[in-house]
């Protein structure tokens, strides 16, 4: 065999471990300019427009760094290293199942019959704190169970099929419309503190998967149309625990994304839209849209209009930007790969910065309504008047969600790093191909953290 | 390592000479891509004249990376005093 790798490993890891230092040290010169949600930013800060330069030079600093490791060996090593884990029994499995399809009967009932107010209902706690915030955290922390823990799939599974086949040639954009429409849902409504309303589209949610998977079948619903199996999907290829070749294994995070294929533009679309419905909810509550959507009511366009505008051109943007990053990383590494196959091997380097953002987002209102959770757990009918709270959250805490973004944001740049090692014979081309998905990166955390820094401005027109 | 289907996964323009691997089928736009590709995904069986291209190709690719290191470390150079001035100024 003749050696293409001709650096030693040594002077890679060295190089590697530098870049990492050098990372580290800019992202903590970036903690202290600004926080997320939550956090104040300090008034003497640095002005806004150089907080997001420093955001998007962090990001095009860990792409070249990234790009000075360039020993194929130590690529391949990070992304293949895995271990053997124990496969839970079937009876765990059962047990577990079981215990779901209970939470959600419990929590339907208890949003239809519980107090009123949204943060004494147990309903909505479960949902947003538990579920939403927590559960969803361990999907891409830990590793993907929603197929096992699925309380929908559980029953659905039991259910007689008419057995119709899906069509193929809608493929799964089924899920971006069903993923859009969730989310425009809790955007519009009041969805976290109206337990009835909560329980209504529960019902709902409930009602339309098991019709869904009586027509089609169980594993193309929750394969092809179900947003929320893929969602968690797609970031349980993220955690360090999943299933290799049908064996549960323990691996790096993210070190199964470089070899990931997405099935087509659908796939694609849904991870692009992923990353589009966590900045729409942030954009929504900026002082910019607030103005926008007030001058736009002024010239006669109903305001659901404008929202619902921004929606569906602002998802479209966000695709056709990706698109345009594929077609630059093609023309930039001279290959005859077609831009649609670009676009699905990168796509999943997305990945990381979404959980990264949802982190961010929701682990301080997961710990502050922690206690509040148990208190009116413990009594869902007749909770305490006013449950417990979190007091506060220590000031270092913005730090913490804003390193959850970074880190985010560095996973994905060596994760593109080693998807492009994975597909160009030459490693000038593998840099080469980066360029436009490293520009997005870029630019979106830009917007990102230009949302983050802007003063919340609540929604105009929305109850 | 997860190799893409020649046969849908690439696009080779209708006036273009591609470089085919006569192993895998993938195309390539020049000869030492190819070379690269061999030496990468089919490197078990190889004739001497591929090794030798191989050697060639591989030799102008540490050349080329050399030269994209220098500009990246520029690069890096010119960001870093870049942010250094403007936080020097700014705050």
């Amino acid at each position: 065999m003749v050696p293409i790798s001709s650096r030693p490993g040594h002077v890679g890891r060295t190089v590697f471990a530098l870049s990492l230092a050098l990372v580290t040290w800019v992202g903590v010169a970036a903690a202290h300019t600004g926080g997320l949600s939550g956090a104040t930013r300090d008034p003497l800060a640095v002005p806004t427009w150089l907080f997001l330069l420093t955001g998007g030079g962090v990001v095009g600093v860990s792409f070249l760094l990234a790009s000075f490791v360039t020993d194929r060996r130590l690529v391949d090593a990070v992304h293949d290293w895995n271990r053997p884990l124990p496969a839970p029994g079937r009876v765990l499995r059962t047990l577990v199942r079981t215990g779901a399809v209970v939470v959600l009967v419990a929590t339907v009932a208890i949003g239809y019959l519980g107090p009123e107010t949204g943060v004494r209902n147990l309903a909505v706690l479960v949902v947003w704190v538990a579920w939403w915030g927590g559960y969803v955290a361990s999907t891409y922390l830990v590793g993907n169970t929603w197929p096992t823990l699925n309380p929908f799939r559980a029953v659905a599974e039991h259910l007689p099929s008419l057995d119709h086949t899906y069509p193929d040639r809608l493929g799964a954009w089924p899920s971006v419309a069903g993923l859009l429409l969730l989310v425009w849902v809790e955007v519009m409504t009041p969805l976290a503190d109206d337990p009835r309303l909560l329980a209504t589209v529960l019902v709902a949610y409930t009602a339309v998967t098991l019709a869904g998977t009586v027509v089609v079948g169980v594993d193309d619903w929750f394969g092809e149309v179900d947003p929320l199996a893929r969602v968690f999907r797609f970031y349980g290829d993220l955690a360090p625990v999943g299933l290799v070749d049908g064996r549960l294994r323990l691996r790096l995070p993210g070190g199964e994304l470089p070899d990931t294929v997405l099935d087509g533009r659908d796939d694609v679309a849904f991870v692009v839209t992923l990353l589009f419905v966590t900045t729409y909810d942030g954009f929504v509550a900026t002082g910019l849209w607030a103005d926008g959507a007030r001058a736009v009511e002024g010239v006669g366009v109903p305001p659901v209009g404008a929202y619902l505008g921004t929606y569906l051109g602002g998802a479209t943007l966000f695709y056709l930007a990706y698109r345009t990053a594929s077609r630059i990383g093609r023309s930039r590494a001279a290959t005859y790969l077609s831009t649609d196959y670009l676009a699905r091997r990168f796509a999943p380097a997305l990945l990381p910065i979404a959980a990264g953002y949802h982190l961010a987002h929701n682990l301080g209102s997961v710990l502050v309504l922690a206690p509040t959770l148990a208190a009116v757990g413990a009594s869902p009918l007749s909770p305490p008047a006013s449950p417990p709270q979190l007091a506060s959250l220590p000031s270092w805490f913005g730090g913490l969600e804003l390193a959850a973004v970074l880190l985010g944001h560095l996973l994905a740049v060596w994760v593109a790093h080693a998807t492009a090692y994975d597909l160009f014979p030459s490693r000038l081309q593998a840099v080469r191909s980066q360029y436009g998905v490293t520009a997005v990166m870029i630019g979106y955390t830009m917007l990102s953290l230009w949302i983050v820094a802007e003063p919340y401005v609540p929604p105009p027109f929305i109850t | 390592m997860t190799a893409p289907d020649p046969t849908h996964d690439t696009h080779v323009p209708p006036d273009a000479t591609a470089h085919v691997c006569d192993r895998c089928g993938r195309p390539f736009i020049n000869e030492s891509q190819l070379a690269l590709h061999r030496g990468l995904d089919h490197a078990d069986d190889l004739s001497p004249d591929e090794e030798a291209a191989i050697e060639t190709a591989h030799g102008e690719e540490v050349a080329d990376l050399r030269r994209f290191r220098l500009l990246a470390l520029a690069a890096l150079v010119f960001l870093y005093f870049g942010f250094l001035m403007t936080y020097a100024v700014v705050t």
